[in-house]
């Protein structure tokens, strides 16, 4: 199969069992299978965010909330939100099911199952969607991509290395690249089948060289990954990024679009910089923005001629300073 | 010596020692600190005192005593670290160390506690005021009841210092004191502060005293770190607590003259006075070489040791010219200056002549 078959295929006729079991076509015709989820209308689907996600605590050793905030966005849309408590990166990673696919976005700040069972939340995700529509969690091809290649994203896909009915990205840019069936990265804009639920994935390089920014049809929500979230923004490469940006522009000039999310927050409700490292955000922003706080992103970027660190009014645009100049300063400083 | 009744029997002299003390673990048999009826465990403190007992706090060059034990470095996983909220080392019989965990609060700050004849002093105080995440006060008092009991003491006062009453790393333990018997808490507003010490006039020259009872611990005022920066001196252990204007780790300068100013008369009371470690008030810095650990990180498994050389006093000098009146940070193999840039800071610029080692990332 190539990979533009594989992006638009019907996975669920093409399963291979975990055991081997043979059906006739009586058979299976005859087995129930629940009616289709339809995707395609009423759209945007309605969703919401969580008034407050899990964001650390004070004394770490004393945190009693779960590794991972898993939040019900609408029946079909999972998202997932690290404790900060288990790691400061804290990622967001939404999960969208569809009639034959999940597809896992990003995986937080983990490598090993006994510090955290990433695996073991999608699991249980899937197996609550599953319940809840009737269906049989071995006939969902789950797929675990990421936004790019850092390993607050990508730590934990070993995790799914001996899951059944499971791909994975490779840990390259032409891996990922390959993943997605482009060939005209970053401008070519893949579609990507769930089963009656697309995905639109274009290249958003800028924060690194091999970054997505995907679109989920269903929700109407666009993930754009590091590149632009509510936070500091760090931006590697800057012509890249603009010209991510000016994608993105684009895209929200043609398409509908409900929320723009991003990976990570790092920023109080009041705009207070939550400085690299914080464990304990207990007044952070919402991870949601709006179209709105994107354009004025572009249009304050628009300004931007050197390297320095840049707030938006939503976002800090961090524009090559990465390691070497931050926000925060000396508070006992004096004179 | 400690002094004991006289109407308790005098027991039999102990034997000399055959077997090699260090092995026993048993003390050494035939040491004159080793009295007889102490049951040879190295203790001053004999088993069964009937009067309170008086220490010798005066010895030729420094008090005994080791950190012989692994400070707790965090976990990985930082909501599932199960050590100790206080970790408690004791240097010798009167001088204890105490550090918080770093999965309470990442500072993970070092508080002293000094006894002697007449009191206890806390230098510092830790960064969690909450004592459920932070039991200091619990674990302190604990502390001097053992203390007290062992050397038939119903009453230890207490004085509470810091090094900075500003540095809400330090100074955040002190509300679990508030109304605590036989305590006296040194005052942190500025001025309130040097009033107490008697330095109003002098500030920041000069020294004050807190007389533990025998064992006189001296106060330089040592702004730079701090606005309201104190360095305390302890001539028994010969130890010198610079919190954080001294420390292996990121040091933050608030105020470039007062930071050389301070050293400078820290190194010369270092050349007055017999100083054997300088014990600050965190650890950022790995055993690599001049490579730190960042803000906020809860899992430092390859931390320097606590306990710097007082040779550091003239290198941190040396460099604190060099950093003064630039805003830069500049990389030693002990201890990192910033002055007048973030936190955060980072840069390409490597001392000459250290070794660049890059520690193993903990994943």
């Amino acid at each position: 199969m190539d990979r533009r078959t594989f992006l638009s295929y019907n996975a669920a006729a093409l399963t291979v069992p975990a055991v081997l079991t043979t059906y006739s076509n009586a058979a299976l015709a005859a087995a129930p299978r629940p009616e289709p989820i339809d995707f395609k209308s009423n759209l945007p689907a309605a969703g919401s965010f969580p008034d407050r996600w899990i964001c650390g605590s004070e004394s770490l050793m004393d945190n009693t909330d779960p590794p991972v905030h898993v939040h019900w966005y609408n029946a079909h849309t999972a998202i997932l939100r690290q404790n900060k408590a288990y790691s400061y990166e804290a990622p967001f990673a939404p999960l969208y099911f569809g009639n034959d696919r999940v597809l896992l976005l990003d995986e937080g700040f983990t490598q090993l199952r006994n510090d955290w069972d990433l695996r073991g939340v999608v699991d249980e995700c899937i197996a609550d969607w599953c319940a809840r529509n009737g269906r049989d969690p071995a006939s969902l091809e789950l797929l675990v991509a990421f936004s790019h290649l850092h390993a607050d994203h990508y730590a934990a896909v070993n995790q799914f290395a001996d899951r059944p009915n499971t791909r994975y990205m490779g840990l390259t840019h032409e891996e990922m690249v390959g993943f997605w069936g482009m060939t005209n990265y970053p401008e070519e804009q893949v579609t990507l089948d769930l089963g009656g639920r697309d995905i639109l994935i274009w290249g958003s390089p800028g924060h690194v060289v091999s970054e997505f920014a995907y679109y989920d049809s269903y929700t109407q929500i666009l993930y754009t990954g590091d590149m632009f979230y509510r936070g500091r923004c760090y931006i590697t490469f800057w012509e890249p990024w603009f010209d991510s940006m000016t994608r993105l522009m684009e895209f929200v000039d043609t398409h509908p679009v409900t929320h723009v999310m991003g990976c990570h927050v790092e920023i109080s409700k009041d705009g207070e910089d939550y400085p690299y490292g914080l464990t304990w955000q207990p007044d952070e922003a919402p991870v949601e923005m709006t179209v709105a706080q994107l354009r004025e992103a572009y249009e304050h970027a628009k300004t931007i001629t050197e390297p320095g660190i840049y707030f938006t009014g939503t976002v800090f645009l961090c524009n090559q300073t990465r390691s070497f100049t931050t926000i925060d300063s000396n508070p006992y400083r004096y004179s | 010596m400690p002094q004991t009744s006289p109407s308790r029997p005098v027991p039999t002299p102990t034997p000399t020692s055959t077997i090699n003390p260090t092995f026993s673990g048993n003390g050494n048999l035939a040491s004159g600190y080793n009295p007889p009826g102490v049951k040879n465990t190295d203790s001053a403190v004999p088993l069964h005192p009937s009067a309170p007992v008086v220490h010798d706090y005066s010895c030729d060059g420094p008090a005994a005593g080791r950190l012989g034990f692994r400070w707790t470095y965090g976990s990985n996983v930082a909501a599932r670290n199960r050590d100790p909220r206080v970790q408690v080392v004791q240097y010798n019989e009167d001088t204890f160390v105490l550090r918080q965990n770093v999965c309470v609060h990442w500072e993970a700050p070092f508080t002293y506690l000094l006894f002697g004849n007449d009191g206890a002093l806390l230098i510092d105080s830790g960064a969690t005021a909450n004592a459920s995440y932070y039991p200091l006060r619990d674990t302190v008092d604990a502390i001097i009841t053992r203390w007290g009991q062992m050397r038939r003491r119903d009453k230890v006062p207490l004085t509470v210092a810091m090094t900075s009453g500003e540095d809400i790393a330090q100074s955040q333990g002190i509300v679990q004191f508030a109304g605590r018997p036989d305590t006296t808490i040194v005052p942190t507003p500025l001025e309130v502060m040097k009033r107490h010490y008697g330095l109003s006039v002098t500030w920041p020259l000069g020294t004050s005293r807190i007389d533990l009872g025998d064992r006189v611990i001296e106060v330089i005022p040592t702004p730079g770190a701090h606005r309201d920066g104190v360095s305390f001196y302890d001539p028994y252990c010969d130890f010198l607590f610079t919190g954080d204007l001294l420390f292996p780790g990121r040091i933050n300068i608030s105020n470039d003259r007062d930071y050389v100013a301070s050293l400078e008369r820290l190194k010369a009371f270092a050349a007055r006075e017999p100083v054997k470690w300088v014990l600050g008030g965190h650890i950022d810095m790995m055993f690599v070489p001049g490579k730190h650990y960042p803000r906020f990180a809860t899992y430092k498994p390859y931390e320097r040791i606590l306990q710097m050389e007082p040779e550091l006093i003239d290198e941190a000098l040396q460099y604190a010219h060099e950093v003064a009146g630039k805003d830069m940070m500049l990389i030693r193999p002990d201890f990192v200056l910033f002055n007048g840039v973030s936190p955060d800071q980072r840069t390409r610029v490597w001392p000459e002549g250290v070794p660049n080692i890059d520690a193993p990332h903990p994943f």
